[in-house]
């Protein structure tokens, strides 16, 4: 495999143009679709089959009761250990030599397991295609040497891309600072490869709490209870099992035999 | 900000056959394995009643798809830890022992007997999985609902023992073959099946906490406590207890065995997707 590569997607620094949900659009040919009214700027309101990037408006209260504007430009994250890929039973969701995750567009069956599976409820669902679809990391551009689309575009390197190591390290000291000029509550979503979901290859730098950009605390993957879920299944079985027995072995009047 | 995958009607009455084709096959297969010969008349309706039954259940999950050849694209691989995977190789498979089942049912040759006997004990094995692991594969996804207990395979599997006697008691009804023995015996497991439904839904319930929420209060509520726990399995208790001998109360009981049942899969999918 070669060498990991990552987006780290710095809050800090977003302004909110959303060059790169256009930039995304573009070049992935995402058709037009009916904006839908979210109560702030952002649009739409979640990732849709045909919005991979989206930038999250997001109003926080302040001390003095002014409101402060938390911008996050939130995409796939190509989790390590991804829920969508376990769940895939065509194999159309496969993990790419960088370490990105895409969905072969050709071998999905359209059976919306991973939709479920994702606990970010990035993947979605195409009609008229009939297959899931999500972000590709620009899947196409990387094995041209050419960075996504929207890391492209960004204006303020809000999105930066490379190798992860080094992102992560940056994205370390960038934390450092901040806290430095006073964002007590800077912290970097995903960064740590030891953490949940074995790191995500789009991480974060969030201004604030997971829970403010709607965004679990701890989120795990889906399929870690197959084991202990089909061992309760099977205890179900044996006890259902031996009542039938039991029942069918018991002789009612004039059975004879055996 | 979780995504639901869309999985309703022809999904929910999938759930539904295949819960009762995975019963009444293992069901049958222990009648014909552990019962008596006059037994053999349940273990035939058993076969005979999972066959169409699982071959609808192939035919709702393609269609399901929207692209019907896209099935095969599940067959390219085979990912054991998956439900999803192993759960469409695993229709195709209990499908073609029902089949054989079926046909040598009609045989009372002694060499066929033994067959089918074996062949029963192999393929309930895939009719207890059929059963159970569209309930694991829901517990498997983000959704808290479906995610947050441990027992919705196990609850799935004590629906499907419960729906799928109640089908054979029914045909065995309606075909007016009461008179044998082959209806108490089948009664009194599916008695003791709803018994242990009711327990592992409770305990299923306590598991999931807050995370029930969708279906023990809200719109689908009165579904769930009236249809799945009144309707669907107090009341067909109480039916066959008063009415033990009348076995037309029993057969009401039977149909809102199966009422439950489908319940069961509706309100599981459609609360916290409709």
């Amino acid at each position: 495999m070669a060498r990991t590569l990552a987006m780290f997607t710095d809050t800090s620094l977003c302004i909110g143009c959303r060059a790169c949900q256009v930039a995304c659009k573009q070049w992935n040919e995402l058709g037009m679709e009916v904006p839908e009214w979210t109560g702030t700027y952002q649009n739409h309101a979640h990732f849709t089959d045909k919005t991979f990037r989206l930038v999250r408006f997001i109003e926080e209260p302040k001390p003095n009761g002014d409101m402060a504007w938390l911008l996050m430009s939130d995409v796939c994250k190509h989790c390590a250990e991804a829920g969508c890929l376990d769940a895939c039973p065509t194999g159309a969701i496969y993990r790419t030599e960088f370490g990105t995750v895409d969905i072969n567009q050709n071998t999905c069956n359209g059976c919306r397991y991973c939709v479920s599976s994702c606990p970010f409820g990035v993947v979605s669902f195409r009609e008229d295609t009939g297959t899931a679809r999500k972000c590709t990391f620009c899947n196409d551009r990387i094995h041209n040497g050419l960075g996504p689309a929207c890391a492209k575009a960004c204006p303020t390197e809000s999105i930066q891309f490379g190798f992860r190591d080094e992102l992560v390290a940056k994205a370390g000291k960038r934390v450092e600072t901040l806290k430095a000029m006073g964002f007590k509550d800077a912290q970097l979503y995903g960064a740590d490869s030891k953490g949940f979901l074995g790191g995500l290859n789009a991480f974060f730098l969030l201004l604030s709490k997971p829970a403010t950009y709607n965004l679990p605390e701890d989120p795990k993957v889906p399929q870690r209870n197959v084991v202990t879920d089909s061992l309760l299944s099977i205890g179900s079985a044996l006890i259902v099992g031996l009542g039938a027995l039991l029942a069918f072995r018991g002789r009612g009047k004039g059975d004879g035999d055996a | 900000m979780l995504k639901t995958p869309g999985w309703e009607m022809m999904i929910v009455v999938y759930f539904f056959l295949g819960g009762v084709a995975g019963g009444a096959y293992f069901t049958a297969a222990i009648a014909d394995n552990f019962g008596g010969t006059r037994d053999r008349y349940v273990a035939r309706v058993g076969y005979l009643l999972s066959l169409p039954l699982v071959a609808l259940c192939g035919l709702l999950l393609i269609a399901d798809l929207g692209v019907p050849s896209r099935f095969l694209n599940m067959m390219r691989v085979f990912k054991f830890w998956d439900p999803m995977s192993i759960g469409a190789w695993a229709v195709g498979v209990f499908g073609l022992f029902t089949f054989v089942s079926s046909v040598l049912s009609f045989s009372e040759a002694p060499s066929t007997v033994a067959l089918r006997r074996k062949l029963a004990l192999i393929g309930m094995l895939f009719g207890f999985f059929l059963a159970s692991y569209t309930g694991v594969l829901l517990s498997n996804t983000a959704l808290p609902l479906w995610s947050q207990a441990r027992l919705m395979g196990a609850l799935f599997l004590a629906s499907g023992a419960s729906t799928g006697m109640a089908a054979i008691s029914l045909i065995l009804f309606l075909t007016g073959a009461t008179a044998g023995e082959g209806w108490g015996k089948v009664k009194k497991a599916d008695r003791f099946s709803m018994v242990f439904e009711l327990i592992v839904l409770a305990v299923f319930l306590v598991l999931l906490g807050a995370a029930a929420k969708p279906i023990v209060s809200g719109h689908f509520a009165p579904l769930f406590w009236g249809g799945l726990v009144g309707i669907g399995l107090l009341v067909p208790l109480a039916l066959d207890v008063l009415g033990h001998r009348a076995k037309a109360l029993g057969a009401v009981a039977a149909v809102l065995v199966l009422a439950g049942g489908f319940v069961l899969r509706y309100v599981m999918l459609m609360s916290i997707q409709a």
